[in-house]
């Protein structure tokens, strides 16, 4: 028994010994960060960005983990449930990830306020829209949802200038149509996260057509019913580019819809910045950004926000670490990976290189369009499910118009009445 | 000769103790032995049951959890989209009467050993051993508008019809159930096949030497037979169709369109893990559970056994 003994303590020690490795292995502090970027230049540059970092900061190792982009925020929800998750993670920005607050750390006191101050568009992701409260969210980038056109096509239908009305655009439509050329194309190809294409990209823009940005509130608080006229006939209207025949029949379950515009199967997609690189890599110079004219007058909004970037979880048992790791977001070597991966530095006074994403910029400082949130970023999540479900098939003529802004207002309803509030929302 | 026993060496009784009978002796062995039993039924049935209960009554964000009272439950009736998963997951049970009377068609063909029956046994076979998400996969792309199926119905010259039954709400249920029926045949063949195995050969003779037809053996002996098979096949695939087809729904539909293809179970997901609204979610598992039960309770009826 005593050999047993004197074997057993050995091969504890041994065992012990081994699981906290040299002196100098152990003091480097593993930290794990979730994403969902799949392929997108998103992942381009995290993956840069966590080499630039570690090696800045040889005791840290961050693990960059590939989540799936379908199911990506149940998963992290399970995982924080079950205190086992990463100690970063991609999260979307503004209400969206107030959901997700309770065990996320605010970054107010954890990244130096002159560093958050370096970050534009920080307003729209505070609870309150409240820069004061802090946020839970350092972005990465800034985004549009935009319009992408083949220059090449729209000339060959004898289009000089892009649409900027509903008119215009099925003007457009018609004329590209008689050409042969189908004049947009919708499908789940771009940001995968369901099975149906994203609708919140052109949602954004009907909602820009309809409402000024000070009455957005509106939408939130119940002051415009969702089921408005106003917001009615913009549904209607972009149902007829379907019933028209002016986008692919199958809108809802094509998933190839990014290859048949780079192709120059379709003159036109909604889509974001996370693209915009692949677009200028496959097509070069015959790509061109445009605002999805979604709107009786001629349209005076564009969709540009901080959309996402990267959270520090409560239970994290390396926070400072990781509070490191999105105050690096802040610097310019930050920026300029993030720019060489094709996207748009949210780093006050950084440029990008890319002239597609230059374009989208001077829709706002020189054709002075008003910069608007992402709707998505901005309802009440339990709103933004049942929209996921059924504007779809509003634009494949599958639902009315009216049902589906009803499926809306009923999950509006349905929402505790601290919800439907916006009483404490700043400005 | 006569011994007596000396006072000091007289053995010495205990006080006498009152024995069990036979009959509660047996009594406590099998609650003893049934004991661990019912503990992990209480852990991990009961207990959840139980704060699944209490939970509905409550806003729970998984972490922290508020009591609202049985308002939640009043408010989640006039929800609309629940009475449309209800819905769903009734016209969905009309799929039920396929996966059985196809399977034992197929059943019965087999038996007969007609030419290749091996090899189309493991073929029937085949889809059981496969994930559920890879066959809504492939049926994701049999159904989809540049998919198998359109490319069949081109190739036979009807190249001016199209379908895209997942892209539209009132063709997405059909192409589930379609799906649903095709990943039960193998389970369901499997039974049945096993069932006619055990088949007194003599029996069918027997009918065959007395003139019975085919139809006529089928009716009066095979089917007879097997209805031990058909009940437990039947059970099975109600069980499966309420529980298992989430896995379908979330790579075929997501629910969709619209809600054309969300069932319970696929509601309860979306409410707790796409909402965050575990409280809710925890009210509709309740109504499933009730659901489920009754259907469990009325298909016993129905067959007629208790078994």
């Amino acid at each position: 028994m005593r050999s047993f003994g004197a074997v057993a303590a050995t091969l504890v020690l041994a065992g012990t010994f081994y699981a906290s490795g040299p002196a100098s292995a152990s003091a480097k502090t593993t930290l794990t960060l979730w994403q969902n970027y799949g392929t997108e230049q998103n992942a381009v540059a995290t993956k840069n960005l966590i080499k630039a970092f570690e090696a800045d900061n040889p005791s840290i190792k961050i693990v960059d983990v590939a989540q799936p982009g379908t199911n990506y925020f149940q998963l992290l929800q399970s995982a924080a449930i079950s205190g086992n998750g990463p100690d970063l993670a991609v999260m979307w920005t503004g209400i969206y990830d107030l959901q997700y607050s309770s065990y996320l750390v605010n970054l107010k006191g954890n990244v130096p306020a002159s560093d958050l101050a370096k970050m534009e568009g920080m307003q729209w992701e505070a609870p309150n829209f409240d820069v004061s409260q802090g946020a839970y969210v350092m972005p990465l980038e800034t985004q549009f949802y935009i319009g992408f056109y083949n220059k090449k096509l729209f000339k060959e239908a004898g289009i000089k200038t892009v649409p900027t009305d509903w008119t215009q655009l099925l003007a457009d439509c018609k004329a590209l149509k008689a050409k042969g050329i189908q004049p947009m194309v919708y499908g789940n190809g771009g940001q995968a996260i369901s099975t149906e294409f994203y609708p919140w990209y052109d949602m954004s823009y009907l909602m820009i057509g309809a409402h000024s940005l000070a009455s957005w509130k509106g939408l939130y608080d119940g002051a415009i019913p969702w089921t408005s006229s106003t917001n009615i006939a913009q549904l209607k209207n972009w149902a007829t580019l379907e019933k028209l025949g002016y986008t692919n029949s199958d809108v809802l379950t094509n998933t190839a819809n990014i290859q048949q515009f780079e192709k120059g199967k379709a003159a036109m997609m909604v889509d974001g910045t996370w693209d915009t690189a692949q677009y200028t890599s496959t097509m070069g110079s015959n790509v061109a950004a445009f605002v999805p004219p979604y709107s009786v007058k001629p349209i005076t909004g564009v969709v540009e926000y901080p959309g996402d970037g990267f959270s520090v979880t409560k239970y994290s048992k390396n926070k400072k670490d990781a509070f490191k790791f999105l105050d690096f977001l802040s610097t310019t070597q930050a920026g300029n990976i993030i720019n060489a991966a094709g996207l748009i530095p949210d780093i006050s006074g950084l440029k990008t290189t890319n002239p597609v994403n230059q374009e989208m910029l001077n829709f706002v400082t020189k054709d002075h369009m008003t910069p608007y949130p992402m709707m998505d970023n901005y309802v009440q999540v339990n709103v933004g499910n049942a929209a996921d479900s059924e504007l779809p098939s509003v634009l494949a003529n599958q639902t009315a118009p009216l049902k589906a802004l009803q499926n809306m207002a009923q999950a509006w309803h349905l929402l505790p009445a601290a919800q439907r509030s916006s009483k404490d929302f700043a400005g | 000769m006569s011994t007596t026993i000396p006072t000091t060496e007289r053995p010495t009784f205990a006080p006498r103790v009152r024995r069990l009978t036979l009959k509660r002796r047996r009594q406590l062995s099998g609650v003893l032995f049934a004991l661990p039993a019912i503990a992990l039924v209480v852990c991990f049935i009961g207990i959840p049951i139980g704060q699944a209960v209490y939970y509905s009554f409550t806003q729970w964000n998984g972490l922290t959890s508020t009591w609202i009272g049985p308002s939640t439950w009043t408010q989640a009736f006039h929800n609309t989209n629940l009475w449309t998963a209800l819905r769903n997951n009734g016209l969905l049970l009309l799929s039920v009467p396929f996966a059985l009377a196809l399977p034992l068609g197929i059943a019965v063909l087999l038996h007969q050993r007609v030419a290749g029956w091996r090899i189309f046994r493991s073929i029937y076979f085949l889809p059981t051993a496969i994930s559920w998400v890879v066959l809504g996969l492939v049926a994701e792309r049999f159904f989809a508008y540049q998919g198998t199926l359109n490319s069949i119905i081109h190739a036979l010259g009807f190249s001016h019809v199209s379908t895209n039954m997942l892209g539209y709400e009132s063709e997405a249920l059909i192409a589930l159930g379609i799906t649903f029926v095709f990943t039960m045949i193998g389970t369901n063949t499997m039974l049945f096949l096993t069932g006619l195995a055990t088949l007194d050969p003599s029996l069918e003779e027997a009918a065959r030497i007395d003139g019975a037809g085919r139809w006529r053996i089928f009716r009066s002996i095979t089917l007879p037979h097997l209805s031990r098979f058909i009940q437990l096949a039947f059970v099975m695939t109600v069980i499966a169709l309420f529980s298992a087809l989430f896995s379908l729904i979330f790579v075929m539909t997501g629910g969709g369109p619209g809600y054309a293809t969300t069932t319970m179970e696929y509601l309860i997901y979306e409410t707790g893990f796409n909402q965050g609204d575990f409280g809710t979610a925890a009210l509709y598992g309740l109504i499933l559970f009730v659901i489920t039960g009754i259907v469990g309770v009325v298909q016993l009826r129905l067959i007629g056994s208790n078994e």
